[in-house]
């Protein structure tokens, strides 16, 4: 097997491998002293080549949002990190934030430095307060002493101030616009769209602001170091670098797994991970979170790229894979996963939260032994009809799973209904 | 009841001295996150703040966090009923969210939620009668790879749980303080519609081992 290339990882088996000196020591922090005697657009450009995808589910290319953003003529512009990691099934950029804190803070500065941009945030979840984000804001404090963060950063007049900022339990507020209502100190009701974040009147504080992932913005050493026509080779067409695949259920070494993008269901389960627990049959895949539509057995040999996964319809996601073996019942599986949409809708259209709530109740009515055929049926209607109809996509979320379960796994429906 | 619909002048402190030099302290921070006239964004992180010090928002501290910011009691409200991790009455001292989102879910969450139920005699959403511990499910904590997961008091992990080490965790959790509680409606009335406007239960403050802090200001204007 040729060399795994490790571009995020590279500190993580290391004692204190999330430290300033382990860091340091691995070549950490030579890439923003070069990315400051760039033009900031010269950065732009350089991430534009690397075909980076935006890491947090949408896979939109980071060079062309921020592009939008540097278009803009209405000053402050910002730049917010989504750390709000709720989706289930995935686990990877609170890996970043506990395991290798300073990459994901070096790529922020120069983030910040590309858009011109004075003042960022990163909203973590809740839940992450004292662990992870307590983590990361250590090793803030760490860069505003080492002149990383601050003002005039090395000498070359660039300020910028970066603050960490909590939620407090709420899975829509990993929604761009809900995460900035968050922000903001509201409840996180996603925003009419357009204005979109990176325009006028659409951002933070209703100025031009670009949302990016923490894994998108810790690959910007790597592209700011050696070039984005490198990081754009290590990937598949379009879809430049490697990607944090945050694996979980029956496989033997679940965590997370650095590989190229576009590596193959197949070669992440069985040279990642060890194959299938208890040498079980692989019977299900989630490819990339709970709301990304299921894969068979059949089909582990499907590239994991954006494009591919989308032109099959499902999507890549947040990079949460999840392997569920021949035990699994799927009606179960997605009882449990629409019981999470049911409750984390959060209320705004009435498609979805009526929606997300019936579907999860029939969905427990048939596990119960209590559903007709007709129920199952009706799952896959109901889901139908909630796609595309609210102001964010939590509906088409909950949709997605609701139709490929029953479309892939309909026996596993049938044998639990009457009629 | 405290109006929530209009700014009320000055509220009284729910806090005591040694909680309003911590709180106070801490609220200075958050508010300086944002520019000076976007103050009122810290919101959040002042409601996580009072909940560090009481354990759970009572109306008349979402009244005083409302005072402090300068924002309309209801938006308080709004806020503090809309994310699961503030609570609006009492817990245990020792809160025990598990996970029960797909990846714990293959991996047996059901039996862990079932393993706390028996142990502790309580059902998800109620406290056990010394006050000691109240149990929930929660939405995915990002721990799928170490399944199934538990959350302790909001934001402590326990990874990779078995029915051993969650009898472990209690056990090792019965000899720690844990949170402070600040008195209210009863904690084993938290099924009953009713409870929340019951006030202070001799029970809640009395067996708990040690005196809850105040919550509730005498003087209510």
């Amino acid at each position: 097997m040729a060399e795994r290339v490790k571009i995020l990882t590279v500190d993580w088996d290391k004692p204190e491998g999330w430290s300033l000196s382990t860091y340091k020591a691995s070549g950490g922090w030579q890439a923003l002293p070069k990315a400051l005697k760039m033009q900031p657009q010269q950065i732009v450009d350089e991430v534009v080549k690397s075909n980076l995808r935006g890491r947090g589910g949408a896979g939109f290319p980071t060079g062309m949002k921020w592009n939008f953003v540097r278009k803009e003529t209405s000053f402050p512009k910002y730049l917010v990190v989504n750390a709000d990691e709720g989706e289930p099934g995935t686990f990877k950029d609170r890996a970043i934030l506990e395991k290798s804190p300073h990459m994901f803070v070096e790529g922020l500065v120069i983030g910040c430095y590309a858009l011109d941009c004075h003042l960022t945030y990163v909203y973590c979840r809740g839940e992450f307060r004292k662990g992870a984000a307590a983590r990361l804001q250590q090793a803030i404090d760490e860069a505003y002493a080492q002149g990383y963060l601050g003002k005039n950063i090395l000498g070359s007049g660039f300020d910028l101030e970066m603050h960490v900022v909590v939620g407090a339990g709420a899975y829509i507020c990993g929604e761009e616009t809900a995460l900035l209502e968050s922000l903001e100190g509201r409840k996180g009701y996603p925003r009419l769209k357009p204005p979109f974040p990176a325009n006028a009147g659409g951002g933070l504080f209703k100025q031009p602001t670009a949302v990016n992932n923490v894994e998108t913005l810790a690959n910007l050493p790597a592209i700011v170091e050696k070039g984005g026509e490198w990081f754009a080779n290590v990937g598949v067409p379009k879809n430049g670098g490697t990607r944090l695949y945050a694996v979980s259920g029956h496989v033997n070494k679940p965590g997370v797994h650095e590989a190229p993008m576009g590596t193959t269901f197949r070669v992440l389960l069985d040279e990642y991970c060890g194959g299938m627990r208890g040498n079980k049959k692989l019977k299900a895949i989630i490819p990339g979170g709970s709301s990304s539509a299921v894969m068979t057995a059949e089909e582990v040999d499907w590239p994991s790229d954006f494009d591919t996964l989308k032109a099959k319809k499902t999507m890549a996601g947040s990079g949460g894979v999840v392997y569920l073996d021949e035990d699994t019942n799927m009606a179960f599986a997605l009882a449990n996963v629409m019981r999470f949409y049911a409750h984390e809708s959060c209320g705004q259209c009435t498609p979805c939260r009526e929606g997300t709530a019936w579907l999860s109740r029939l969905l427990d009515k048939i596990c119960d032994g209590r559903g007709e055929k007709v129920d199952v049926d009706n799952v896959h209607q109901i889901a139908r009809q909630m796609e595309m109809k609210t102001i964010c996509a939590l509906a088409d979320g909950a949709a997605m799973p609701a139709k490929s379960y029953i479309e892939k796994f309909r026996a596993d429906f049938d044998a639990l209904v009457r009629g | 009841m405290i109006a929530l619909s209009t700014n009320a002048g000055e509220v009284p402190s729910p806090f005591d001295a040694e909680q309003q030099r911590r709180f106070d302290e801490a609220f200075e921070k958050a508010v300086a996150k944002y520019p000076p006239e976007r103050r009122r964004s810290a919101l959040l992180a002042v409601l996580h703040l009072a909940q560090d010090e009481l354990g759970w928002l009572s109306e008349p501290t979402m009244a005083y966090v409302a005072f402090r910011l300068d924002i309309p009691p209801v938006r308080v409200r709004e806020v503090a009923t809309f994310y699961t991790m503030y609570r609006l009455r009492p817990v245990g001292r020792h809160h025990i969210g598990v996970c029960n989102s797909v990846s714990c879910w293959a991996m047996g969450s059901e039996n862990i939620l079932k393993h706390c139920e028996e142990r502790l005699g309580i059902r998800p959403g109620h406290t056990t009668q010394d006050g000691q511990f109240s149990l929930e499910e929660v939405a995915c904590l990002a721990s799928c790879g170490t399944a199934p997961a538990v959350l302790v008091n909001n934001f402590t992990y326990a990874e990779n749980v078995t029915p051993e080490s969650m009898d472990a965790l209690i056990a090792r959790l019965r000899t720690e303080p844990g949170q402070t509680m600040a008195p209210g409606p009863h904690p084993r009335h938290l099924e009953d519609k009713h409870g929340i406007e019951k006030q202070s239960d001799p029970q809640a403050t009395g067996t708990l081992g040690q005196p809850a802090a105040t919550a509730v200001p005498t003087d209510r204007r």
